[in-house]
């Protein structure tokens, strides 16, 4: 079928995409103003920026394709933060690591089941019981350290692992940049290749109709929970790992920050529809955009007051576009 | 039939109203005069509730005329309907369940009244005036079907009817809330207040109504006296029409049993228990909320039932969910397609896949390849018109999308398919085609459950047919040997 | 699973009296303990600092009833405090600040309004994003520094004690209360609102002006938050961009535990004042308990689990009582 790139469908796709569009404007105007914006240095740091924020936003996708949502990962963070650095000395780093992960596996287990038992099956109800998670969960990382950060450097045995993540190369790429590759592609094939994947944008499609029609709608939403709890944790350690310190409090406003990667990347938060890759794409623009706006030296506040904005936006026009494809 | 001394309160001519692929109503006439109790009867899909809903504003009508007490009726709403003294109570009752009697009574003219006060000492009266004693300061949830149903009318006090139409009212009542309500329905008309009184419950129509209009498809079929005609010949006029769809000969070969369900209870049914014999069509037959859905729901899986017994070719199975039923050989194509049935924005092929997917499965993965042969070959062997496997199912047409499900179903070769309401809303050519289906299925060994609201589709299609009503079976019929008002009748037998 | 004949009643006169019932057992637990618990100048703390938070709950109230929900007030609060500030800085009088302020809130709430009834979009999510979008508004203002106002008189805006006891702020608060018990309860526009939220549909029928009412609300609920902020920034003479996210989530959970549901059409300001006061008053006998404050959080945060699974759980037994 052939394409034909007329005025017509080029003002068709900048109304399907504005954000997209409008972030590729900036670029564009950026790389005016600013030459140091196409340089390697800046695209390196780019590319230094997919750290915490791309695990847990792939997290969330799946989430948020699965028609829920998931406010506690910033919770997550924040104790298996805690918990895996401080357990660096007495069990060592692999087996830190290794309880870190679980933690953030028990606690996306924890919240599915609530969330099951308790009939919580629509956004908003599953919003504030994951909320109310997230304070639990900043709580006991605060019990827990006693609200004192811990520090890596302090740690008296083998830190290599972590100082591999935050900082180290293998070859060109940064390790934290492969790690979010290989976690990218085990998601990718989960979401477009096998039975639970699929089963995850079914039953964020019509969880009514995709239950009568045998798909284990109980298992999706507890397996989409375990991954996002999990994704969190895997970016726990590399934030902890960037910044050498974990604080129980770190963990703040990655939620928000996650559903805008997915939300601009094209996910709907109805559910149903979505991928991994457009949330690649959300938080690619997202750090495209913070580059920029930092290059034209706009301040990080009212960086923050636009993520709102754009939040707000790249919501009401998804819903607009839901509304005219016929409901 | 003439009513001498009083005049019509309600003129309605050649009024029609479609829907896309339906006509609800065809050209209906009819008189309702003042004082007088009128009875409607009609089948499922006999076109009722879409009048009704015309005269409450609801919907619009596409053509003809309506006269209410001297004012014509055009592009009302339900408000305005309201006042200008129409007033309707639904069966599923239009009142706000978490707030007071009162309130309710009142809504949204809270201030007109005067305030909280002025509000419940007004309805403290209208309740009064039909011997309620209800607690104005109640809360409505906690109220019986017969209570609510006495706010409703208060309601309808309130705005100084003059017509109130009663959709289905007795289906929840006891006998003495159901005198209560006679009583009441006969103080209105002596008040010079019209009834318009509709019902499955036959005997109520002769107990109670005056007068008596029989719908049929979208058709007013007559208008008469109650005391000029026959339970019979009611019955007749609902069902007998010329039979406009083909159907394939009746098959035939009926073998042993391959379900037996005891003990369905619930909160609707009453130990349901029937069998199913290989090869055979069961038809269900019953009035809309008769329980044949919760019936067919509570084997499936779909809804949560404790201590019901399946046996399937003898032994007893565990069934708590649709999993569990795929599993166990069954399959449910659901009463609702846009609900329960469709992923409407998905494409055709995923629609189809959706119940062979752990089929496709092979170490969690699933087999592309098989899942488009899947769905090209339901396409094929079904006849679905669709552009592509890969259209959105939503842009199919209902006949076609109806297909997509079936032929989901079909794929796993279920031993016994359910099939819920099947038919409706699709063309007649799509029809026929899936009866040809339904006939090929049981010739291959398999056995269906049949649910329609349309009887001769139950009629024709069906080896065996079971009456239900009011989550009871009444009866079991061989429709060859019995007649169409015989079965009808045991539908009504509340 | 767990027998409905027994939990199917707990759990409707646990919804009904949670509140009442659960500050009387923290009053009469506290008896037990020897703590500053008991003296008035606790008990007066105790309602001054739950004050600002109490009015934000009153107009949260108002749009929970609706059936809608706020999330931005948390934002609202800061952003008005802040703007209350920095006018009266560059030498408006205060009185016309705070009605700018006020007024803010009031934009605010219509646009939540607007992009929720007239556009259908989900409440919480445009809400939520729109408190992000005021914090961060908050921090450009401020460049995340705390402001502080010039004008001495500000303070005494919510400090002064009138009859040399009640803070303004307090006073504020009551009539607050006052003021949205009033309208719930007594005005066609309240007991629409509860209409609207108790089911829509029937509301629509019955002749109700659905969109500017449930809009009306999300304004009063902007108008409540801007007020809290604009006392709150006074009473510590501080505009501070931290007040942000948690605030409204916190609101919400009080606002269930008192009884007004996520639902709608269930509750009211009364009881909602209700629930803000048990948990200000659970964290203040944690104080006195000498209580680790995350401990505390734990708890409370536990407890506001528990009340939400409840009320989740409540309707899951409804909706499958076939």
């Amino acid at each position: 079928m052939d394409k034909k790139i007329t005025t017509q469908s080029i003002i068709t796709f900048t109304k399907n995409n504005l954000i997209i569009v409008g972030i590729f404007i900036l670029a564009i105007i950026t790389s005016f103003v600013e030459p140091n914006f196409l340089t390697v240095g800046n695209l390196q740091n780019v590319m230094r920026q997919f750290g915490p924020l791309i695990m847990v936003s792939l997290g969330m996708t799946f989430i948020i394709m699965g028609g829920m949502i998931d406010l506690s990962v910033g919770g997550i963070i924040s104790l298996v933060a805690v918990v895996t650095i401080s357990l660096i000395d007495p069990i060592g780093q692999a087996a830190a690591l290794m309880v870190g992960v679980t933690i953030g596996l028990i606690c996306g287990l924890l919240n599915s089941f609530l969330i099951l038992k308790g009939g919580a099956l629509k956004q908003a109800e599953a919003l504030f019981l994951t909320y109310g998670m997230s304070v639990v969960f900043t709580a006991v990382a605060l019990i827990y350290t006693g609200a004192a950060p811990v520090f890596m450097s302090y740690s008296k045995t083998d830190f290599s692992i972590f100082t591999a993540i935050g900082e180290g190369f293998i070859g060109p790429a940064s390790t934290s940049f492969i790690i979010f590759l290989v976690c990218l592609l085990i998601l990718y094939i989960i979401e477009s290749r096998t039975h639970i994947g699929r089963s995850i944008c079914l039953t964020g499609g019509n969880m009514i109709a995709a239950r009568l029609a045998g798909i284990p709608t109980e298992k999706t939403i507890i397996f989409i929970y375990a991954v996002s709890g999990v994704m969190a944790a895997i970016g726990a350690v590399v934030l902890a790992s960037r910044v050498t310190i974990a604080s129980p409090l770190m963990g703040k406003g990655y939620e928000t920050q996650a559903i805008l990667a997915v939300v601009v990347g094209g996910t709907a938060l109805t559910g149903g529809k979505g991928s991994v890759l457009r949330t690649v794409i959300g938080t690619l623009l997202i750090i495209l955009m913070s580059n920029c706006l930092n290059l034209l030296g706009v301040t990080t506040y009212i960086q923050y007051m636009l993520r709102g904005a754009i939040l707000i936006l790249a919501i009401w026009l998804d819903n607009r576009k839901q509304y005219s494809e016929g409901n | 039939m003439e009513n001498n001394n009083a005049e019509a309160i309600l003129k309605i001519k050649e009024v029609s109203k479609a829907f896309p692929g339906v006509k609800a109503l065809d050209r209906i006439s009819l008189e309702v005069f003042r004082g007088t109790i009128h009875g409607i009867v009609g089948e499922n899909g006999a076109g009722k509730s879409t009048l009704m809903k015309i005269l409450s504003g609801v919907y619009q009508k596409d053509s003809g005329e309506i006269v209410f007490d001297g004012n014509k009726i055009e592009d009302i709403t339900p408000i305005q309907s309201m006042k200008m003294g129409l007033s309707i109570i639904y069966q599923e009752l239009n009142l706000v369940n978490t707030m007071t009697v009162g309130e309710n009574i009142f809504l949204g003219r809270f201030g007109e009244m005067g305030g909280r006060e002025a509000v419940h000492s007004k309805a403290r009266i209208l309740l009064d005036r039909i011997g309620c004693q209800i607690d104005t300061q109640k809360e409505v949830s906690e109220l019986s079907v017969s209570d609510k149903q006495m706010i409703e009318i208060a309601k309808a006090l309130s705005f100084d009817s003059k017509l109130i139409i009663m959709d289905e009212p007795s289906s929840s009542l006891t006998f003495d809330e159901m005198q209560q309500l006679i009583k009441i329905i006969h103080d209105l008309k002596n008040k010079g207040i019209s009834i318009i009184y509709i019902s499955h419950k036959l005997d109520e129509i002769f107990n109670f109504c005056e007068v008596v209009t029989v719908m049929r498809d979208g058709h007013l079929i007559e208008t008469r006296n109650v005391n000029a005609i026959s339970r019979n010949e009611m019955i007749s006029m609902m069902v007998g029409r010329t039979i406009e769809n083909e159907y394939p000969s009746r098959p035939n070969y009926v073998g042993e049993t391959v379900l037996e369900v005891e003990n369905i209870n619930t909160k609707l049914l009453k130990n349901v228990h029937f069998n199913l014999k290989k090869g055979e069509i069961l038809g269900f037959v019953g009035l809309v909320g008769s329980g044949r859905t919760e019936t067919v729901r509570a084997i499936f899986g779909a809804d949560k039932v404790k201590n019901k017994s399946i046996k399937l070719d003898g032994e007893l199975v565990s069934i708590n969910n649709p999993i569990d039923a795929i599993n166990n050989g069954l399959a449910m194509v659901p009463e609702d397609r846009k609900i329960q049935g469709l992923l409407l924005q998905f494409s055709v092929e995923k629609n189809i896949s959706l119940a062979s997917l752990s089929e496709l499965t092979y170490y969690g993965f699933l087999r592309e390849k098989e899942e488009r042969d899947i769905s090209e070959r339901q396409i094929k062997s079904l006849n679905i018109k669709t552009p592509s496997a890969k259209t959105k199912i939503q842009m199919l047409s209902g006949g076609n999308q109806q297909k997509a499900i079936l032929g989901r179903w079909l794929e796993l070769k279920p031993k016994i398919l359910i099939l819920d309401e099947p038919t409706k809303g699709i063309d007649v050519g799509a029809k026929y085609e899936i009866y040809l289906l339904m006939k090929k299925i049981v010739e291959d060994g398999g056995s269906i459950i049949l649910i329609s609201s349309e009887l001769p589709e139950v009629l024709n299609m069906s080896n065996r047919v079971l009456t239900i009503c009011n989550g009871r079976i009444t009866g079991e019929f061989d429709p060859l040997q019995a007649s169409a008002d015989e079965i009808m009748a045991k539908a009504f037998e509340f | 699973m767990m027998n409905t004949k027994i939990t199917e009643p707990i759990t409707r006169i646990l919804s009904a009296q949670k509140a009442p019932l659960a500050m009387l057992l923290i009053f009469i637990t506290m008896l037990f303990f020897k703590t500053p618990f008991y003296t008035s100048y606790n008990l007066i703390d105790l309602v001054n600092s739950n004050s600002t938070l109490l009015i934000v709950a009153m107009g949260f109230t108002v749009v929970l009833v609706a059936g809608g929900v706020d999330l931005s007030v948390g934002g609202v609060m800061t952003v008005s405090g802040i703007i209350a500030i920095e006018l009266i800085n560059s030498g408006i009088a205060i009185p016309i600040a705070v009605l700018i302020s006020i007024l803010f809130g009031a934009v605010i709430g219509m646009i939540n309004g607007y992009l929720t009834v007239y556009q259908k979009t989900e409440p919480f999510i445009i809400t939520l994003g729109m408190g992000v979008l005021l914090t961060g508004v908050a921090q450009q203002l401020t460049t995340a520094r705390p402001v502080a106002c010039d004008n001495p008189d500000f303070q005494n805006l919510a400090n002064y004690k009138l009859f040399g006891l009640v803070p303004v702020l307090v006073l504020v608060m009551i009539v607050t209360v006052i003021v949205i018990v009033w309208i719930l309860r007594s005005t066609s526009f309240g007991r629409n609102c509860y209409a609207i939220g108790g089911d829509y549909e029937v509301a629509k029928y019955s002749g109700i002006n659905v969109l500017p009412t449930k809009t009306l609300a999300f304004v009063i609920s902007g108008v409540t938050a801007a007020l809290a902020g604009v006392m709150l920034s006074s009473w510590v003479n501080s505009g501070n961009s931290i007040y942000g996210d948690t605030t409204a989530l916190y609101i919400a959970s009080a606002v269930v535990v008192g009884g007004t549901s996520f639902a709608g059409g269930i509750g009211g300001a009364f009881k909602s004042l209700l629930g803000v006061m048990f948990i200000g008053l659970l964290s203040n006998a944690f104080n006195m308990l000498n209580i680790d404050s995350y401990i505390q959080q734990l708890l409370v945060g536990l407890f506001i689990v528990g009340i939400i699974w409840l009320d989740c759980y409540g309707r899951k037994v409804k909706r499958e009582s076939v």
